[in-house]
């Protein structure tokens, strides 16, 4: 845990861990419109705490002089999100996608950076699992969140 | 960045992916501080075969421990409360899952029945029931934060996941 990692590593997987935040900020947009009430509030405020780690992540990225990915107008989405259980299923994918980016930056980093990774990919999956309860998909948990599949 | 071909639905419980590189053979060289990649010179085990006192524990014994006696207290709360059965059967098997994953990493078997007896039910009705395992998730989240915060790269992401899903565990316990 002392060792110190190469940082094209690190710095890689912060980099992919961007642009897939900057992917979920997208997709939460088609999301919300969808969803209503409690379900609505819930994807603000998901989609809020992904802005918080973006803006962190662009920091930080920034703070270490290089390239820092840019964001793009638009995200393909994996299908088209017309009523609200389309909204809550690209929800549950967005969320188990961006916890699998986190979890990648868990082996190339150590310390704050480690424990900031952690508490993404856990904000991450427990957002997955109340989206899960949402679309009442069962069971609401994975056992390996952010493990490719 | 296209979100045309989902990543991780998360869904596998076994055999893909951690590594099952043996740390053994480190760790009776008293490496501890093995930073991956560097049992190369070490892998014929009869080296050290014989009289040699068995190895030390591997620090992420006591965290499979906790994933056996977590898997151990919720199939305690469904037998006492069986209606419980479809919400907590899954929790109870990622538990299971988890306690083989890390006993992978370490390349050591967990010790055998010690999955079984242990945990009481908790008296009380469902709600102190479900409030008792929240605690004990809650918990656990916890030290596999710890474990994951510490623990070498190689082991994080299993580590990771470990603590990410007692988090949700605590949600779908709420």
């Amino acid at each position: 845990m002392s060792r110190r990692q190469a940082p094209a590593d690190a710095r890689q997987a912060l980099a992919d861990a961007l642009t897939a935040e900057y992917a979920a900020i997208y997709a939460y947009g088609p999301i919300g419109v969808r969803l209503t009430g409690a379900d609505r509030r819930g994807a603000r405020s998901a989609e809020a705490a992904h802005r918080a780690r973006r803006d962190a992540l662009v920091l930080q990225l920034s703070a270490g002089g290089g390239q820092v990915p840019a964001d793009r107008a638009g995200y393909a989405l994996p299908f088209p999100v017309t009523d609200r259980a389309e909204a809550l299923r690209l929800a549950v994918e967005i969320e188990e996608r961006t916890a699998a980016f986190w979890r990648a930056v868990l082996p190339v980093t150590s310390g704050a950076d480690r424990t900031r990774a952690l508490n993404a990919l856990t904000d991450c999956a427990v957002w997955a699992t109340r989206w899960r309860r949402a679309a009442r998909v069962t069971p609401v948990t994975v056992a390996f969140p952010g493990r490719p599949g | 960045m296209v979100l045309t071909c989902p990543v991780a639905t998360g869904r596998r419980t076994a055999n893909s992916g951690e590594s099952g590189r043996t740390r053994r053979t480190v760790l009776r060289a008293g490496a501890l501080l093995a930073a991956g990649g560097s049992t190369g010179p070490l892998t014929g085990c009869d080296l050290f075969d014989g009289d040699e006192p068995p190895p030390p524990p591997d620090p992420l014994e006591p965290l499979a421990g906790e994933s056996r006696e977590l898997a151990a207290r919720h199939r305690a709360a469904i037998a006492a409360d069986p209606g419980l059965a479809d919400r907590l059967t899954p929790i109870a098997e990622a538990h299971a899952a988890h306690a083989d994953e890390i006993h992978r990493l370490i390349g050591r078997p967990a010790p055998s029945g010690a999955a079984t007896g242990g945990a009481t039910p908790t008296p009380g009705g469902r709600a102190a029931l479900l409030a008792a395992l929240r605690e004990a998730e809650q918990r656990g989240r916890q030290s596999a934060a710890k474990a994951c915060a510490e623990a070498p790269g190689e082991r994080a992401a299993l580590l990771g996941s470990v603590a990410a899903a007692r988090a949700t565990h605590v949600e779908a316990l709420t």
